[in-house]
């Protein structure tokens, strides 16, 4: 399964590798992260973190594989 | 390493509770002292901004059962909380529980419990502590409902930081609190996530008060009051940026006044702030640690691995001395580090800590692992194991983390303590080929709490070969764990007459007992778990090669041995396994009591399915059976057979076994009763396989194949007098009487002789004396037989010895005039159907008023009360008494003396 997620702000490379299974793209006023995601617990284990430091999901996607 | 009470006496404050854990204060089931920080309010810092709007709001919402506040990370939660119990006048004491990462359900109702009974003297009711770490029993909430229902005053629950226990099993649990706990119980709780309660159905039925992230936000005129606490003089214009752009978020916000404060230039920072395009935490925890001197940088990213930070703790993992000055620096300048009321611990804001964790990983790659191993150094040192454990599992660092341990003598709580689960669950990720002998111990332990022997005997030959090797030098702890591993994961299994299995086992543990005599007193006393798993092991090991006699008084020392908190599992299963033996051996009273103590203990502690033993519903059925009740007798046999030791546990496997097959017998199934013992195979044992034999031998006697009852004991070496009587009563019915009293002569007052088995010696005598045509000394010998079965209600042998026992008691000269106990009905069964949930007083009185056939409407009027309401409590009486008609209600009600 492929997600994005958009997460408010530009995120620096150091919190950036808190997610080492997602690449990181900036955008304006936004970071884009996006990579493969095992499964349902994978994908709230990656939320957790989100919202752990502090960053704000604006939005999250599934990508056609 | 120094003991923990030493350490305590020689550090000081060294440790966050050096009063508790070894002085026998409460644990929770985790093993760790119950923190005091666990359940303090946190200091409010001194610049917190008063909300009043914010406080009016808890006070309002703590009139009613449930306040609810969400919000991210820094959101402001717990800070308004303990400012309100500061600020603000609440309807009742304050109870506060802090929620840690690594809560288990039962550690959590563990801490509710032991919050509340601190907090509140009024609280009554036994509620034990959950002694397993794992869940809690359905009991324990009822028993803490009822408890909180009869308070006299309100009381207010914080529960800080809901969202770091996981699971659904929490949520329910507190999902029922709140149903049934009465007008009473004030429950606040702080969280991240919407809890997995029925918020919707809160919200329609008006019990829930929400403070959700929108109204933790600040608004401008508490950024100007924010910021000007911190010593800055903002504009307007300032205000409104900030504002806008932390989206005022409270965490954020106190950020940017660090910063600006930190820079010396408060409107360059604004106003670089609000052009960047980072991301508000990101950029601000950049700035506030880009702000700081290197070395108070260094020691935050270094302590960013640890929950709770110490000074000493700080300088072992920065090898620095500096650590007390920078954390009160930074505690005096509100950056994040707030201290932990009355001790030198402090812990740093959750948000702040991960930031911190995610820059270590970045700049410092490969620095974790050691920092983890430091910290597990240093734990180790001021006493506290369990924390050793854990940074030594972080660390990967296995053979120290085992080897710390066996050193503490921690194995046998993996066994038998509260905290089984989490050590188990600590060592499960160890790797299997960690090398050392300590580390094979630690692994063959776990298997053995799983009830995997042969899984530990393969690991204690790993850990024997390390410990033979060239120069190892094993210290008492690693030879004193080693044999009690052995004294336990030993089969003991006999296959041979003449090779005495239980001797080993005596000698084994004698060994261990030597090996314990060795190490200073005190510490054998902190771990009171050793002597008695050492018992436990020793006795199991008797009843396996049926020393019955032994095995009883084995496990009567063992049962007297286990006084304390930690040992209350195996209290439990000694008491199963004591009430199997006398059972087997007819001593069907003690039986009959032990056995229901073993119940109790399980219950009472709330040990969970798991590490239940099977053994004391045996026990019950073998005495219902034996007592002449086959249907209670079935009735305790379905949760013996729920229960895995019952499965897997030789000597519990072949007891069910032949109690199925009696049961069948008794039921006129010849061919199941066979089926029954077929089906559990050989038996390893000598002593199992030897009462597998008696039992197949009765059964063809009972289907009338005397041929095949003889031959049945032909192959069996051992059974001892038991082999002997069913030999004996195969030969009467084959109409062989003079070899059935040889054979019976051979072993009369033998002292291994059960009791059931001399009551049915004397009525062969009594059938082979009526054969010789003797009434006389038949009347004799059957009242013999009769005066011996009496005293503990022994029936079922009259009633196997087959129809001529009938046509002898019911003769009119019979001996049924004394002996009337013999044709009772079964006595009433002692289990009386319990209620889950107690009715409360109104259900009660709407059940008292069904008992009278009144309608709904009737008792509407009656009470005074609305049909609706009426509706509503006929519900949940129906619920709670497991029916689904008023007739049932009424019937049930009685049988529950409620009516």
């Amino acid at each position: 399964m492929q997600y994005e997620f958009r997460v408010t702000g530009h995120v620096s490379v150091v919190l950036a590798e808190a997610f080492p299974e997602l690449q990181r793209v900036l955008a304006p006023r936004q970071t884009l992260f996006f990579g493969a995601v095992t499964d349902e617990a994978h994908l709230y284990g990656l939320l957790n973190r989100f919202r752990d430091l502090g960053l704000r999901v604006e939005e999250m996607r599934r990508l056609a594989d | 390493m120094l003991p923990a009470s030493a350490s305590a006496a020689e550090g000081g404050e060294n440790t966050v509770v050096p009063s508790f854990g070894s002085a026998g204060a409460p644990l929770d089931p985790s093993g760790d002292p119950l923190l005091a920080a666990t359940f303090s309010v946190p200091a409010v810092a001194r610049c917190v901004v008063r909300r009043q709007r914010l406080l009016d709001r808890l006070t309002d919402g703590t009139n009613g059962p449930l306040t609810l506040i969400t919000g991210p990370a820094g959101a402001g939660k717990t800070t308004l909380v303990s400012s309100w119990t500061q600020w603000a006048t609440a309807p009742g004491p304050v109870v506060w529980v802090n929620l840690d990462c690594d809560d288990t359900p039962g550690v959590f109702w563990a801490y509710i419990v032991e919050a509340l009974q601190r907090g509140l003297l009024g609280l009554t009711g036994d509620i034990v502590l959950p002694v397993c770490a794992g869940s809690v029993d359905h009991s324990l909430l009822v028993r803490l409902c009822s408890a909180l229902e009869r308070l006299p005053e309100p009381v207010v629950l914080v529960l800080d930081g809901l969202d770091k226990v996981p699971g659904r099993e929490v949520a329910s649990g507190l999902g029922f609190v709140l149903d049934h706990a009465g007008p009473r119980l004030r429950l606040v709780l702080t969280s991240r996530v919407d809890p997995l309660l029925p918020l919707h159905r809160y919200r329609t039925e008006d019990r829930l008060c929400e403070i959700r992230g929108a109204d933790l936000a600040f608004t401008p005129h508490e950024v100007a009051v924010l910021l000007r606490g911190h010593g800055l003089v903002p504009g307007g214009e300032t205000v409104d940026a900030l504002t806008s752009r932390t989206g005022g978020w409270a965490a954020g916000l106190r950020l940017c006044a660090l910063a600006m404060r930190g820079s010396g230039d408060a409107d360059g920072f604004v106003r670089s702030f609000t052009a960047s395009k980072d991301a508000v935490a990101d950029y601000l925890l950049a700035e506030v640690l880009d702000a700081q001197p290197a070395t108070t940088r260094e020691l935050l990213l270094r302590v960013s691995i640890l929950d709770r930070v110490h000074p000493e703790l700080a300088n072992a993992l920065t090898g620095r001395e500096d650590a007390e000055r920078i954390l009160t620096g930074l505690t005096r300048a509100n950056a994040f580090v707030e201290p932990i009321a009355d001790t030198r611990w402090c812990r740093f804001h959750p948000l702040f800590a991960e930031v911190l964790h995610a820059h270590l990983r970045s700049q410092r790659p490969g620095l974790e692992p050691k920092l983890h191993r430091l910290a597990a150094r240093w734990f180790t040192g001021s006493g506290q194991a369990a924390e050793a454990l854990a940074h030594a599992a972080a660390g990967g660092d296995w053979q120290y983390g085992a080897t710390a341990a066996v050193q503490d003598l921690m194995i046998g709580r993996l066994l038998a303590g509260p905290d089984a689960e989490g050590l188990e669950g600590l060592f499960s990720r160890m790797p299997e080929d960690v090398p050392g002998a300590e580390p094979a111990m630690v692994a063959g332990a776990c298997h053995l709490s799983r009830g995997d022997a042969a899984g530990c005997r393969a690991h204690l030959a790993r850990a024997e070969h390390h410990l033979h090797g060239k120069g190892a030098r094993p210290t008492p702890e690693t030879q004193l764990t080693h044999a009690l591993l052995r004294l336990l994961s030993e089969p003991y299994e006999q296959q041979h007459a003449g090779a005495d299995a239980s001797a080993a086992a005596e000698e084994a543990a004698r060994h261990v007992g030597e090996l314990m005599a060795q190490l200073p007193p005190f510490r054998i006393k902190e771990h009171p778990e050793i002597e008695v798993l050492r018992r436990h092991g020793l006795a199991c090991a008797l009843l396996k090669s049926g020393r019955l006699d032994d095995a009883r008084t084995a496990f009567t020392e063992a049962v007297r041995a286990c006084t304390a908190e930690a040992t209350y599992l195996v209290r439990h299963q000694c008491l199963g396994r004591l009430a199997l033996a006398e059972g087997i051996d007819g001593a069907l009273t003690v039986a009959a009591d032990h056995a229901r103590c073993s119940l109790a203990v399980a219950d009472q502690l709330c040990i969970p399915e798991p590490c239940r033993s099977g053994a004391g519903h045996l026990a019950l059925a073998i005495v219902a059976f034996e007592r002449g009740d086959v249907c209670t007798a079935i009735h305790h046999l379905g949760p013996a057979e729920a229960l895995s030791d019952t499965c897997n546990d030789p000597v519990l496997m072949t007891e069910r076994a032949i109690l199925w097959s009696r049961v069948e017998v008794a039921r006129g199934r010849g061919a199941a009763a066979l089926a029954a013992l077929d089906e559990l195979g050989p038996s390893l044992l000598l002593w199992p396989a030897g009462r597998l034999a008696v039992a197949r031998s009765t059964t063809a006697l009972a289907r009338g194949d005397h041929a095949a009852a003889i031959s049945a004991l032909d192959g069996a070496e051992s059974g001892g007098p038991s082999r002997t009587v069913a030999l004996a009563l195969a030969h009467l019915a084959a109409g062989h009487t003079k070899t059935a009293l040889r054979l019976v002569a051979s072993i009369d007052d033998s002292p291994g002789l059960s009791l059931p088995d001399r009551v049915r010696i004397r009525l062969l005598r009594t059938r082979a004396a009526m054969l010789d045509g003797d009434p006389a000394a038949a009347h004799a010998l059957l009242a013999q037989a009769l005066d011996a079965a009496r005293p503990e209600q022994l029936r079922r042998p009259f009633t196997e010895a087959g129809p001529w026992m009938r046509h002898l008691l019911h003769r009119s000269d019979g001996p049924l005039g004394v002996h009337a106990w013999l044709t009772a009905p079964p006595p009433d069964r002692q289990d009386d159907p319990i209620l889950t949930e107690p009715l409360t007083g109104r259900e009660r009185e709407v059940l008292a008023h069904l008992e009278q056939m009144m309608s709904t409407d009737e008792i509407a009027a009656a009470l005074h009360l609305s049909v609706n309401t009426i509706k509503t409590h006929l519900r949940s009486i129906y619920r709670k008494l497991c029916v689904s008609r008023r007739r049932e209600a009424v019937e049930r009600g009685r049988e529950l003396r409620l009516l």
